[in-house]
């Protein structure tokens, strides 16, 4: 749909949530706590549409997400990720799907030579390429069309994901354990690349914020030691480079999977004014909101989380009750807290059960520390 | 120690409302005190001077300006307060000039109309001094912003 079959956005809700979304990062006090489903095609599905046309249609996605995000009752932020994770910049091929994020089916690195003759593109490249293109076309969208709902976002992942995207993962697996000095220099790659990526939209914009973390390196496919060598070290490297180059100032740690045994190195990440630190599991179950300030909550605004599955897939009672859980454990940390999903909102969960996310926060999440 | 200020960066300090000699004064301080930080491979220094409202750093060789900048930020300390083990190469290009310790990239807590959040810095783990690359103050100045928009 073209910008003018959209209802405007409600100034006054705009204002009373931007408020809402201010008070985690300047500590201004506000009345509770915000909540940010991470909606990305979640919102397509609110339209009619399918994870494939959100994908396609950049524009009309932020459109879509922008709506979504006043009917919830949300973060007021415009989000919009390209979901290739610049698989197509170094010449991967994808394959749009209908109901799922583009899918890669050919990566450019199929040996470990591969790995040794692979460039990283620079700055002036990379915005020229499908990703950048793709995803600032989305931005811009939203700071022609929603300027208060703008932030200059760039998806990355953590290095494992990038890296997984120029390699076929059976492959990468396979060389962590055969030959794990090449998992070293793809990862270090991965990492220059994110540096470059953030520069790219910090100069197009004025700031960034980036979107790391460690999705694929999560307790669930990998040891400890493997997480710290692939995705902790090569991701606080590459952080601090983006950080050192005056490409910030959001650093948002997106701790996907199971993360018991890796949670605490996390904390010495480099971190700047504004870090968000999520992280999705503790074992099989949703990361206790406790567990995540206890660590922290002195650190950084602490994001906690709501189980995707449960969100997806439960009742709205179910969903109301692990984030009423959440949001009285969280809402207090003293350097900000979020509610929000373990990871993106899935495509067609039932709105009851996000609306039952948003109201377990406005029921509980009043601030006391104000 | 005489340094030279070139026509570019007379105007920086112009543009920061930075003075010649407050830089001049900085820099025979880090030299007389030791109070500064020298490249690992090379011959550059920095120095800083703090302020109440503001920390300002001179990047200098032994005959020339290189850069100046500054953050307004106040560095309170180490995030977390102890400078514990941690498990990546956190060793910096610079080295404490007193101590002769390589400095340490940590997180360092600094405040700022009464917010206190994290920030990269460059730590002595001997003198406990700590600085900010010029890079970072970059960050920081957008942070800066964003805080004087929203605090106000």
């Amino acid at each position: 749909m073209p910008a003018k079959d959209y209802a405007p956005i409600d100034q006054n809700w705009l204002e009373d949530a931007g408020n809402l979304w201010t008070t985690p990062w300047v500590d201004k006090p506000s009345e509770r706590v915000i909540v940010d489903p991470i909606i990305l095609s979640h919102a397509a599905s609110l339209f009619r549409k399918n994870a494939g046309y959100f994908y396609q249609n950049p524009d009309e996605a932020v459109r879509m997400v922008c709506a979504a995000c006043e009917l919830y009752d949300v973060t007021p932020v415009g989000h919009y990720l390209y979901a290739d994770y610049w698989g197509l910049d170094y010449g991967a091929e994808i394959k749009m799907q209908t109901n799922s994020p583009p899918g890669i089916t050919k990566r450019p690195i199929k040996t470990a030579e591969d790995v040794d003759n692979f460039e990283v593109l620079g700055t002036d490249e990379l915005v020229k390429g499908p990703t950048l293109t793709t995803h600032y076309k989305a931005l811009d969208t939203v700071l022609e069309e929603y300027p208060k709902m703008f932030a200059p976002i760039t998806q990355l992942g953590g290095t494992m994901e990038v890296a997984t995207n120029w390699a076929a993962i059976e492959d990468v697996f396979m060389w962590m354990i055969t030959e794990p000095e090449v998992v070293d220099k793809l990862c270090t790659k991965a990492g220059d690349h994110m540096v470059n990526a953030c520069r790219a939209t910090a100069e197009r914009y004025g700031a960034n914020v980036m979107i790391t973390g460690s999705v694929i390196a999560s307790g669930d496919l990998m040891d400890r030691e493997q997480i710290k060598r692939f995705s902790f070290q090569p991701v606080s490297r590459a952080v601090r480079k983006v950080l050192n180059a005056g490409a910030g100032p959001g650093v948002y740690y997106h701790l996907c999977g199971n993360h018991t045994d890796d949670f605490e190195m996390w904390k010495d990440a480099p971190m700047s004014p504004f870090t968000i630190m999520q992280i999705g599991y503790d074992g099989q179950n949703i990361f206790p909101t406790s567990k995540l300030v206890e660590n922290f909550g002195d650190r950084c605004t602490c994001f906690g989380t709501v189980d995707t599955k449960i969100v997806d897939r439960g009742t709205p009672a179910q969903v109301y009750e692990q984030a009423r859980d959440q949001v009285i454990a969280g809402k207090d940390s003293p350097r900000g807290f979020i509610l929000g999903t373990a990871c993106e909102c899935p495509t067609n969960a039932p709105p009851v059960n996000v609306h039952a996310l948003v109201k377990a926060a406005k029921d509980f999440g009043k601030y006391e520390k104000f | 120690m005489d340094i030279k200020i070139t026509e570019e960066l007379d105007n920086l300090l112009k543009d920061n409302g930075m003075k010649k000699e407050e830089i001049q004064e900085m820099i025979d301080n880090a030299e007389s005190s030791e109070t500064k930080l020298e490249a690992r491979d090379g011959d550059i220094s920095i120095a800083k001077g703090v302020s109440d409202n503001l920390t300002m750093y001179a990047v200098y060789s032994p005959s020339e300006l290189v850069n100046v900048y500054a953050h307004k930020m106040k560095i309170l300390g180490l995030t977390g307060g102890e400078l514990d083990d941690i498990e990546y190469d956190d060793t910096s290009d610079w080295v404490c000039a007193k101590c002769g310790e390589i400095a340490l990239e940590r997180n360092v807590d600094m405040t700022y109309m009464g917010v206190t959040r994290p920030g990269p810095g460059i730590v002595c783990p001997k003198c406990n001094e700590f600085y900010i690359s010029d890079g970072v103050a970059k960050t920081l100045k957008t942070a800066e912003s964003i805080l004087e928009e929203k605090r106000a």
